[in-house]
């Protein structure tokens, strides 16, 4: 497993914001909301969410949407959106470095900038990355060279209390018992990613005043 | 004829605003087996029991079997029979059963009673729209200030400060404030004077300052005078006689966002004396 590194309150002017890194993956979110909203994307009943990603070059492409929506549903799932109706949430991804995890990095950085706001949510989350290796053995969070010689590369996003899945994405294909297997690596790997969640957490909180 | 208080031991002032929450009962076994007792130290009747994430389990309690009753305050939900973080942040206790948790926050989300500091934005018929940091624009009446009546009326300008408390705040309408007490009193409320400064913290910055307990405020009184208003939605103005002095003092009370109250009490003892010898020395130039 590849290490993880954050920092939280990156930038001073959003609301919320870390800056996460998975191995050589390293990516900047932050978090404005909830706040005022355009006329169009007014709800009456929740808060309306948006997610943009931009790379690291050039422009955000078709590949690039597709991230987002994955990320947004996701996203969409764990905060309490009913709880600010007529307001927006906005979540931005910038990606600093690649080597082959965005999306569980992405997902990863929008958690802990959720959290570095205070938004509601139900519950954390984390994103794994494993792919299967043509001799049948799972790595976990590999890099973009292990990824090209895989069979097949597959994401699990899951919560913070019983690590349901939130969201799946895969490339390549698995047949049910090597899915399975690869669902049960990335369980067991998403606990030492809550882990990490909480000491960052605990990391900002033990600072704070007290008065006595 | 006599009230007679409630004899229950447990009985807790509804009226409270710190209260208004949820009436809840817990089962006292489920706790014992999930506060973590080691982390607990007790300040001024506070109990902060751990750090808590979203989704954590606070504690277990079923309303229909037991009758002792807790409150559950801001970042907490109750949902079959658990009672749930939703923020992360320091999860307390406070004497009278009231849980919360404390968290680090920038953006403000309206609360009833609480008192801001905005900016006039309008005139909209009989109201102003003023600006207050949260997701809405809030109103404000001209009728809701000291002496005020359809006569004389309130004249403010675009621009203006206004420190007023909170009537109207929940999530489904916009925001009222208002100038008076009930007794139509200003206490303090009503539009800032001219000539001050105005600068923006986190949410817990501002609620650590007006803390009575708290002495980082004295601290700096000690060097000039001044005086300050600090809103709940993080927005401090202070007023001191000359403009390089507002500034000293914005940047101490800013010290808080990064320090410690020990660090920063340290630290702006020291910038402020260096700051008032130099300005004496300029005087005798």
């Amino acid at each position: 497993m590849s290490k993880h590194a954050c920092e939280l309150n990156f930038l001073s002017r959003s609301d919320g914001s870390a800056l996460y890194s998975i191995g050589n993956t390293v990516a900047l979110a932050s978090v404005n909301g909830p706040g005022e909203v355009k006329k169009f994307n007014r709800l009456y009943n929740r808060a309306y969410l948006e997610v943009s990603y931009s790379p690291s070059t050039g422009q955000s492409m078709i590949g690039e949407r597709a991230l987002e929506s994955v990320i947004t549903r996701t996203v969409e799932q764990v905060i309490l959106v009913h709880l600010h109706p007529r307001t927006a949430v906005n979540v931005t991804i910038q990606e600093m470095q690649s080597d082959g995890l965005e999306l569980s990095t992405s997902v990863n950085a929008a958690c802990l900038s959720l959290l570095d706001a205070g938004v509601q949510m139900k519950s954390t989350f984390a994103a794994v990355t494993c792919c299967l290796t043509p001799s049948s053995t799972i790595l976990i969070e590999p890099t973009a060279a292990e990824m090209k010689e895989s069979v097949a590369v597959a994401t699990f996003v899951l919560d913070g209390q019983a690590l349901n899945v939130l969201s799946a994405h895969q490339e390549g294909c698995l047949n049910a018992e090597n899915f399975n297997a690869c669902l049960k690596a990335c369980q067991t790997a998403a606990k030492d990613v809550f882990n990490f969640y909480r000491q960052a957490l605990e990391k900002k909180y033990h600072t704070c005043n007290e008065i006595s | 004829m006599t009230m007679k208080l409630p004899s229950n031991p447990h009985y807790v002032d509804l009226n409270h605003p710190q209260q208004q929450q949820h009436v809840l009962r817990y089962n006292p076994r489920a706790l014992e087996i999930n506060s973590e007792t080691k982390m607990s130290q007790e300040v001024a009747g506070v109990e902060v029991l751990k750090v808590v994430l979203p989704g954590d389990e606070v504690l277990q309690y079923n309303p229909d079997r037991n009758k002792e009753r807790i409150f559950i305050g801001p970042g907490l939900r109750w949902e079959d029979n658990v009672i749930r973080a939703t923020r992360p942040g320091l999860l307390k206790k406070t004497l009278k059963r009231l849980y919360y948790v404390d968290s680090h926050q920038k953006r403000y989300i309206p609360q009833k009673r609480e008192f801001v500091i905005g900016t006039v934005l309008k005139k909209k018929g009989d109201n102003y729209i003023i600006d207050i940091g949260a997701s809405e624009q809030a109103t404000i009446s001209y009728l809701s200030f000291e002496n005020a009546s359809k006569k004389t009326k309130k004249e403010m300008k675009v621009g203006d400060l206004i420190f007023g408390q909170l009537l109207v705040a929940n999530k489904d309408m916009e925001p009222e404030l208002v100038c008076i007490d009930t007794y139509d009193r200003a206490v303090g409320m009503g539009p800032l004077p001219e000539g001050g400064l105005l600068f923006n913290v986190s949410l817990h910055v501002a609620r650590l300052i007006v803390n009575p307990k708290n002495s980082f405020l004295l601290t700096i009184s000690k060097m000039f005078k001044y005086t300050i208003v600090v809103g709940f939605n993080g927005r401090i103005w202070v007023k001191a006689k000359k403009q390089g002095e507002m500034v000293a003092i914005m940047n101490c009370i800013l010290m808080l966002e990064v320090m410690t109250l020990e660090e920063a009490n340290e630290n702006a003892l020291r910038v402020l004396s260096s700051f008032s010898q130099h300005n004496s020395k300029e005087a005798t130039c």
